[in-house]
């Protein structure tokens, strides 16, 4: 009994944190798309996050999020997925679950979690254990968690980064029968099916080394596994109803990457590359780059920069989902304001031969809890192109958000 | 060892005039006897725009090391929507500080630009400048006035600074800033009242700043609560790691 007492006072005396929120999200689309009359996505997101400090160098962390919305994005089901490999997002789901040990230089969290890597804000092409959701919008997709081993050693100004993810969490793409999804013209009266995914069965690893100098900071990075983001294998079925069905696959990837930050008097430059070679037969090879400057001038913020690619050996199928390299060969900027304590704008950018996307975003905290987003976007372009595909998904929104 | 600091915190307001003189001596005098190897306290920052508009920021701060070359990590309690969001700063003698900022909702630490150091410290009427560590050989000092229990004296930075001139008033008996009026070239920016002041271990500790922008007619109090000095402290919890492991 005394044990127990002890125990108990022992729980108490520990830390619990947890922060959390509610958030209902409005989009407005003015035009209809080809595959998708609907003008109205409302979603609502409850999302907890939580850690329990044990002990100072032991910590368990958890997020958790339930979400319904009003366009069939969400599955219906009552269901704790601990994956998030499904095509539908879950109603519930554990976004993170992790154990972190610290001891002296070393810190290893095993679980589920967010790793994030690069330095650069416009894209990430280092970033390979982040895959996104881009089921509602492919301009402004949310991470998702991945379960995996991580271990960090870090001494003075540098930084050992060792990950293993045994298995593989794709990124979650636009439905076909939604408005992110752009059919060709070409495909007017072809029905487009969804095949299903052939999800890899390997684990993914990768190693980065960071380090900090006086007044400049870089790293190296490699990674082995899948590409996240889907080629598509394609069945077609002449015979009406014309019929084609796709098949989600995800080629084998190994990258060799590296970023730097150098902030200097007047301005920082931050650059990131990665070069992208497969070992599957047909699957592109490829470099990506970024180029970006950030300047602070009273309470404005600049970040601007171009993202460049080069294909090295082409795909053998041009139908790929690949918001990467969409974004690829921009011009990107990105504005903020910060008006007072609880008040910002912002101004987003991203131009191409082809297409551009701007979005305007004003947002206020009303007390301790409540925030009122509102925003603009704008897309147009030309259908061959990646933003200029998606030229009639303009929109407005609205999130009502509030935080605990 | 905290005998001969009592004494020497006794003694030195006694020796005080013989030197009070010299402005510089003034200012070193009164960052010799706020020097501590580390500190921690629990911010609580109040934002009252024109027409009385109120908003309340709180976060926890840590120090290991002092002025020139400390480390600091800030950590936003509330409001809730910023709760968990980390900055880690790594002061340096010869330069700029390094800040980067964690944000927990992207899950990744970001190097934050900081050209222009009159940008507001998140909307607050405080710049990142009035937040910095004052090196004493980085300003000429002019001591324009023996005020009875303060000194009031005049800075000028020798390097680029969105202020051309400062005066402060330092209190004699026991050498800390009771007020600093900050010029720019079109006049007075901003004031800095420090306020309830305690002795912490032997150290005399402003309970309370409160800054006011002229220009945006907005002021902003900052509260330390739970203030200690000299904790034991490690540098492995001033890294980007250490940002990243907390909520």
């Amino acid at each position: 009994m005394i044990d127990v007492g002890v125990m108990l006072a022992v729980l108490l005396a520990q830390k619990f944190e947890q922060r959390g929120f509610v958030e209902n999200s409005t989009v407005v689309y003015p035009q209809t798309a080809p595959n998708d009359s609907g003008r109205v996505v409302d979603e609502l997101l409850f999302r907890e996050e939580a850690s329990y400090k044990f002990a100072p160098w032991f910590t368990v962390s958890g997020s958790f999020d339930a979400r319904t919305d009003s366009h069939r994005q969400t599955a219906r089901d009552a269901v704790v997925d601990a994956d998030d490999r499904s095509i539908l997002r879950p109603a519930f789901s554990l976004r993170r679950l992790s154990a972190t040990i610290h001891r002296g230089k070393l810190t290893a969290e095993i679980g589920r979690q967010l790793i994030r890597w690069g330095k650069t804000d416009i894209l990430n092409p280092t970033d390979r254990f982040a895959p996104k959701d881009y089921l509602s919008s492919v301009v402004d997709a949310d991470f998702l968690g991945v379960s995996a081993a991580r271990v960090t050693y870090e001494s003075g100004g540098d930084t050992v980064d060792v990950v293993w993810q045994p298995w593989f969490t794709p990124s979650r793409t636009p439905l076909l029968n939604q408005r992110w999804t752009a059919p060709p013209a070409e495909a007017a009266g072809v029905s487009i099916v969804d095949a299903g995914a052939r999800d890899p069965g390997g684990s993914q690893y990768g190693a980065r080394w960071n380090h900090i100098g006086s007044g400049y900071e870089y790293s190296l990075c490699f990674f082995d596994g899948f590409q996240n983001l889907p080629s598509f294998d394609v069945l077609f079925t002449p015979l009406p109803p014309t019929t084609v069905a796709l098949t989600r696959v995800y080629p084998r990837l190994r990258l060799y990457g590296g970023d730097a930050a150098v902030p200097l008097r007047w301005l920082t430059i931050k650059g990131e590359a990665a070069y992208f070679t497969s070992s599957t037969p047909g699957a592109e090879e490829y470099a990506l780059y970024v180029i970006q400057l950030e300047r602070q001038v009273k309470e404005w913020s600049f970040v601007g920069g171009y993202a460049g690619s080069v294909v090295t050996r082409d795909a053998a199928s041009p139908l790929q989902f690949a918001p990467d390299r969409g974004f690829a060969k921009s011009f990107v900027g990105r504005a903020g304001l910060t008006i007072d304590a609880n008040r910002s704008l912002a101004i987003e950018t991203a131009v191409r031969s082809g297409g551009s996307f701007v979005r305007f975003e004003y947002s206020q905290l009303f007390g301790q809890h409540w925030r009122a987003t509102g925003g603009i976007a704008w897309v147009r372009g030309d259908m061959d192109d990646f933003l200029g595909q998606y030229r009639r998904n303009s929109y407005g929104s609205l999130a009502i958000r509030y935080s605990f | 060892m905290n005998r001969l600091f009592l004494l020497l915190a006794a003694v030195l307001p006694v020796l005080a005039p013989a030197f009070g003189q010299d402005p510089r001596q003034i200012i070193l005098e009164v960052q010799k006897r706020q020097h501590s190897d580390s500190q921690r306290y629990e911010g609580t920052l109040e934002v009252i725009s024109e027409g009385n508009k109120l908003a309340t920021k709180r976060w926890v701060y840590q120090r290991l090391g002092s002025f020139g070359s400390s480390k600091a990590i800030l950590r936003f309690t509330a409001p809730a929507e910023v709760k968990g969001v980390g900055l880690l700063i790594v002061n340096h003698p010869d330069r700029a500080s390094d800040q980067w900022m964690w944000r927990p909702a992207i899950g990744r630490d970001q190097r934050i630009a900081l050209q222009d150091r009159s940008t507001r410290f998140f909307g607050t009427d405080f710049s990142f400048e009035d937040l910095e560590e004052r090196d004493v050989d980085q300003y000429d000092y002019k001591l324009l006035a023996d005020e009875g229990a303060t000194w009031k004296l005049e800075s000028r930075p020798r390097k680029s600074s969105q202020y051309e001139y400062s005066y402060f008033w330092v209190k004699k008996d026991n050498y800390t800033f009771v007020k600093v009026e900050a010029y720019g070239k079109k006049g007075l920016v901003r004031t800095i009242d420090y306020k309830n002041y305690e002795q912490i271990k032997g150290i005399w500790t402003a309970r309370a700043t409160e800054v006011y922008d002229v220009a945006r007619k907005s002021r902003t109090i900052l509260k330390y609560e739970k203030l200690e000095y000299n904790l034991p402290m490690k540098d492995d919890d001033f890294t980007l790691q250490a940002l990243r492991r907390d909520l």
